[in-house]
């Protein structure tokens, strides 16, 4: 194979392992509450903001406050969905679309209120650290933050299909009143799911801003991604949602190198028109 | 005066005539009451937003369709003005036009494969659009000079579109406002507001009653695009710059879900009732607060958004509601009013002027030939085959799981058979297909789950069916009226279904197929669930139906109605027809009985 044809896969590959976790996130959070959570990419940017600042306040590298960040980010997901989420699980349509975008709203501008619209970006010892093998370069941050998604989506299905809760967590994703029959605490089992989900986009941020900048608005620039990316995956499955972020990841590296990086969201969307059009169940996904 | 005929006048001088006549002529001296610019501008905007609400409120409100992409066509619309007064020197009214044709061809481009989206979905799917829409502008320097902008140089005339006062521009606006509203006023009352909101309440239903909603859903797309690209013209001539940020933003498209909402969703006026509390608001918070951050007013909105879609589902009309129609009868003209209101309702007429069609016994009237459909491993329907004889009622009978209502979700195009074909009337419809068809071809259906539209009264839910017929909302109204006088639903006819018992919405379910005026009418499990005298009730409704010469194919568990109503029955096992016969030969058989019973029941 061409070592430029390689060498964008490998980049592709990179960023879709990303596009993969902040999308699983998303997909498990429809999967099991059937709400589509259109503030999700205000957390990824509130997770970029947070390890930001811990990087820039306390010297705390991004990798480490993942460990502060995960767990924070479980419990503030724990929290949105108490307050916001479940006095609408069961209202219209409508009202469950506008709850989220009104809370992506209030998100977002809240950001530019306290940190203004500029661009912060960090500078850590290994920012612009890469790795040459075989005439291939490797961005040393993003094979890390490709390692660590890796890892934590896997031990994401390792957690749904081995514990208890993760169990309860797949049965309502399936079938909701058989598993209330079971037993399952469903209000609990929904606040777990959207906690985890906030979590791995919580993860995600951290493992971006290494490699990125962060903004007010940087959310909606991942969200539509991922939305592309749910859709493609097939909207309730999670292996569905990685092989469609990477598909994605290499789709963007390509189409950046061979039309122009200027037009990927042009493409983004014809994908999705395209899959609409003629496989709306996605890759992965049941009818 | 005497050009004036009386009954003009005694129309006009009704309040719910005369009142919003006041208020319109309200709106139109308004923008000549400050003499100040800074009001001059909420004026101008309010009427603007109003207009753009009751757009968005059309497709987002009426069809049920979540919008958040309406931005795409506002900037459509601007885009298009300006780059062919810039570059051409055409007039922006004609610009306008362009882009009006533009923001069509995109909307029907876009409609027809989102609109086969979930709520959720479709919402997210207009996002995209909007956003890519953005990048683009943003991206096409050469044309649209990406994010620096467009500058329209001030150049006043009417000819270019640009006045010197503000006072012009509130006029346009408030003109392109009214006649939104005029046209929602009138979709409201009209079949095509029927159409769009039976589809919004519950697809399935919407399209038994042979509702066109894939062509609904886009007559709506296309109306609410239409107005939103002028706006968006407006904008660009009443700011002179337009760039790619401003009107492509995502935050336009929920300040318009948002201004609905507010004034009330799915309601005429309601947006506007939205836009006019809002826009003010936003003005002073922007003034108010803007010097002190950006962003400020924007969390204020989405606090209200969120609190909003909670607590006040209803919006200020909701609220509205609750004293407007007893202030209007207290003002002059309005206890006479009333009394016409109740003479309006018709007295009721007996069921007969149903099509008593001509009974021609012919034996191919109605036929399944070698129906079979598998789903993954289960075969629901295996080589059934059966006839409908003209004027009779054919019962189809089973146990749980037996495929009967599958074989009506064949016959009724909600799903495809693997293979056999339907015959009806000498003419194949096998697999017609979206389901209006099937009912355009004067066959009715009922559901097993009684499928009420719930945000729609007795009346008018009865109404929806009675327009697949007709065209006319007052021959509608008569026929839906003669028809819940048959079922026995009249007195109820303004209540919504919400407060009805579970045997009056089968009877409404079964009203709103007859509606339709169906020469063969599929009734699923209508008797289900009801106690001995309701079903005896329906029992008789059933004879009255199939007396008046239309043809009925039922499926029920209740034995007692099969036996005393059906001429045949048809008997379905694991999806296999295992007997057929007269209800009497169907009772002594003996794989019947095995089926129902087990074996051991035999012995």
């Amino acid at each position: 194979m061409d070592i430029t044809i390689l060498q964008l896969v490998i980049n592709g590959l990179l960023l879709g392992g990303m596009y993969g976790l902040i999308s699983i996130g998303l997909t498990l959070i429809f999967g099991v509450l059937e709400i589509v959570n259109f503030a999700h990419g205000e957390f990824l940017m509130l997770s970029m903001y947070a390890a930001f600042w811990l990087f820039q306040l306390y010297g705390i590298d991004p990798y480490l406050s993942m460990l502060i960040i995960i767990p924070v980010f479980f419990l503030l997901g724990i929290a949105v969905q108490r307050i916001t989420i479940q006095p609408i699980l069961n209202a219209p349509p409508l009202n469950q679309i506008f709850m989220t975008v009104g809370l992506s709203m209030v998100l977002q501008n809240a950001a530019l209120f306290i940190w203004t619209a500029d661009y912060r970006t960090m500078k850590t010892s290994y920012s612009a650290l890469t790795l040459k093998t075989a005439g291939l370069i490797i961005s040393f941050p993003r094979l890390v933050a490709f390692l660590l998604a890796m890892a934590l989506i896997a031990a994401l299905l390792i957690f749904l299909k081995k514990t208890y809760t993760g169990k309860a967590i797949r049965a309502l994703a399936q079938e909701r009143k058989a598993a209330m029959l079971m037993g399952i605490n469903v209000y609990r089992t929904y606040q777990i799911a959207f906690g985890i989900g906030i979590a791995c986009v919580g993860a995600a941020g951290a493992m971006l801003i290494p490699v990125y900048f962060v903004f007010p608005s940087v959310g909606s620039l991942f969200v539509l991604i991922a939305f592309v990316v749910v859709i493609l995956g097939g909207y309730n499955s999670l292996v569905g949602s990685l092989a469609g972020g990477l598909i994605i990841g290499v789709v963007e590296s390509f189409s950046g190198f061979f039309v122009s990086p200027h037009l990927k969201e042009a493409i983004y969307f014809v994908i999705f028109i395209l899959i609409l059009l003629f496989k709306p169940t996605g890759l992965f996904g049941r009818a | 005066m005497k050009f004036i005929s009386a009954n003009f006048s005694e129309t006009l001088f009704q309040p719910k005539i005369y009142f919003p006549l006041i208020l319109i002529l309200l709106m139109a001296v308004l923008p000549l009451i400050p003499q100040n610019p800074f009001y001059e501008d909420i004026i101008v905007s309010s009427f603007f937003y109003g207009a753009m609400a009751l757009a968005w409120n059309l497709v987002g409100g009426f069809a049920g369709q979540i919008s958040l992409g309406h931005t795409a066509f506002f900037g459509i619309g601007a885009y298009t003005s300006t780059l062919l007064y810039l570059h051409y020197a055409l007039s922006p009214w004609l610009g306008m036009l362009a882009g009006v044709a533009l923001s069509v061809l995109v909307a029907i481009g876009i409609g027809i494969p989102c609109f086969r989206l979930k709520s959720h979905f479709f919402a997210l799917a207009t996002i995209a659009i909007g956003e890519v829409l953005r990048f683009l502008a943003a991206y096409w320097r050469g044309l649209t000079q990406g994010g620096v902008g467009l500058l329209i140089p001030f150049k006043p005339g009417i000819e270019n579109f640009m006045f010197k006062s503000k006072i012009p521009y509130a006029y346009i606006a408030l003109v392109l406002m009214l006649v939104m509203l005029l046209i929602c006023y009138w979709i409201r009352n009209s079949r095509f507001g029927f159409h769009l909101i039976s589809l919004r309440e519950d697809q399935d239903a919407a399209e038994s009653l042979g509702v066109k909603t894939s062509r609904a859903k886009l007559m709506a797309l296309i109306i609410s695009v239409v107005f939103t690209s002028i706006s968006g013209t407006f904008y660009a001539q009443y700011i002179l710059f337009i760039d790619p940020f401003t009107v492509f933003s995502l935050g336009i498209s929920i300040e318009l879900a948002l201004f609905a909402i507010i004034g009330g969703l799915g309601t005429v006026a309601g947006p506007i009732l939205g836009a006019f509390m809002l826009t003010p608001l936003d003005v002073f918070l922007r003034a108010w607060l803007g010097g002190v951050s950006a962003g400020l007013n924007f969390i204020v909105y989405g606090l209200v958004l969120m609190v909003a879609v909670k607590y006040f589902p209803l919006g200020i009309s909701g609220w509205v509601r609750t004293w407007y129609g007893p202030f209007l009868q207290k003002l002059p003209g309005g206890r006479r009013a009333l009394k016409t209101e109740a003479a309006a309702v018709p007295s009721a007429v007996t069921a007969k002027s149903l099509e008593a069609a001509q009974a021609q016994q012919k034996a191919s009237f109605f036929e399944v030939r070698s129906l079979s459909k598998r789903f993954g491993g289960l075969v629901a329907v295996r080589d059934v085959s059966f006839q409908v004889p003209k004027g009779k009622i054919i019962g189809l009978i089973g146990p749980n799981g037996a495929g009967k209502t599958t074989i009506f979700n064949l016959v009724t195009g909600f799903i495809s058979p693997d293979s056999g074909e339907v015959l009806f009337q000498g003419q194949t419809i096998t697999a017609l297909n979206p389901p209006h068809q099937i009912c355009l071809k004067r066959i009715g259906r009922t559901f097993q789950v009684v499928k009420p539209f719930r945000g729609m009264t007795v009346l008018e839910n009865t109404m929806v069916g009675a327009f697949a017929r007709l065209q006319n909302a007052q021959e509608a109204r008569r026929l839906a009226l003669e028809i819940l006088d048959f079922i026995g639903l009249s007195k109820d006819h303004g209540l919504p279904t919400s407060s009805l018992t579970i045997a009056d919405r089968k009877r409404l379910e079964l009203g709103r197929a007859l509606a339709t005026r169906p020469d063969l009418l599929l009734l699923d499990e209508v008797v289900a669930g009801l106690n001995p005298r309701e079903t005896e009730e329906i029992i008789g409704m059933i004879k009255k139906i199939s007396d008046q010469g239309i043809t009925i194919l039922m499926i029920a568990h209740v034995m007692k109605a099969v036996m005393a109503l059906s001429h045949r029955v048809v008997v379905l096992h694991h999806g296999d027809k295992i007997a057929e016969g007269t209800p009497l030969e169907i009772s002594r058989d003996k794989r019947v009985i095995e089926a129902y019973l087990g074996e051991e029941y035999l012995a």
